[in-house]
């Protein structure tokens, strides 16, 4: 697990299941009026493409956790969230498994929503993390923005 | 009396650095390793490195179009000059979450 915290922000890396019940009590203050969340789970069926059993997670930890910070301290000057957590499993993730939990509050429902979209919308575009699908025939991917790798060349 | 340094021994764009850059994903898996080396003179342009590791590394070449340099952590402009010391990185298109 690898992790760093601001005053009002904590963003993670970790390989072990994710709990949604301690993304809900890192954001809680106990003083929002609204907390939002967001649970990426890995997808069995994708337009166009085999049934995947299992997904695996590369990254660059040292600049996933830089870039990470950087999205939440824009996230706090943009949008006026309380407190933002952004946890992201590595490694590999079985089917119907949560991959990245996003969870922001603030004093009303407004701006923690529109934190929690802008917070996973720009993680996947710009956080050096990428994944592997893994189909049930054996065959694998790396996906890349969105698209199979062998798309882009 | 300035004329009797040699200025070969001051003009650091003469020297050659190698440098280790990082892979990962679809490049590390096709490189087979998650580290590649490239001598260069430093400091260079971020995107004149990238085609460079283009040259040497199929891999690369093929999501050239795609692929980022990061410099110390963060997405570096091609026209960033990267120096000896830096650290590197090579960043395809992201697919967490």
């Amino acid at each position: 697990m690898a992790q760093r915290e601001g005053d009002r922000f904590v963003v993670r890396l970790q390989s072990d299941p994710l709990s949604v019940d301690e993304a809900y009590k890192v954001v809680q203050p106990g003083n929002v009026g609204a907390i939002s969340l967001f649970v990426g789970t890995t997808r069995r069926f994708t337009e166009g493409r085999g049934e995947t059993v299992q997904l695996e997670y590369d990254c660059y930890p040292e600049m996933a956790l830089e870039e990470m910070v950087r999205l939440c301290e824009s996230t706090i000057d943009a949008h006026g969230a309380e407190r933002l957590f952004i946890v992201h499993r590595t490694g590999l993730v079985a089917v119907g498994e949560a991959s990245v939990i996003v969870a922001t509050s603030s004093a009303h429902r407004d701006q923690s929503l529109t934190a929690c979209r802008h917070l996973i919308d720009t993680l996947k575009q710009t956080v050096p993390i990428w994944k592997k699908e893994i189909y049930s025939d054996g065959a694998t991917d790396w996906v890349q923005g969105g698209e199979p790798e062998t798309k882009l060349r | 009396m300035f004329g009797a340094f040699d200025d070969k021994h001051f003009d650091r764009a003469e020297i050659k650095v190698s440098s280790t850059i990082h892979v990962f994903s679809v490049l590390a898996e096709r490189i087979g390793r998650r580290e590649i080396e490239v001598d260069t003179t430093m400091p260079i342009p971020a995107g004149e490195l990238l085609d460079i590791l283009a040259c040497q590394y199929e891999a690369v070449n093929d999501l050239r179009r795609v692929v980022r340099l990061a410099v110390n952590h963060a997405y570096a402009d091609e026209d960033l000059l990267v120096n000896e010391g830096d650290e590197l990185a090579l960043i395809t298109p992201t697919s967490g979450g």
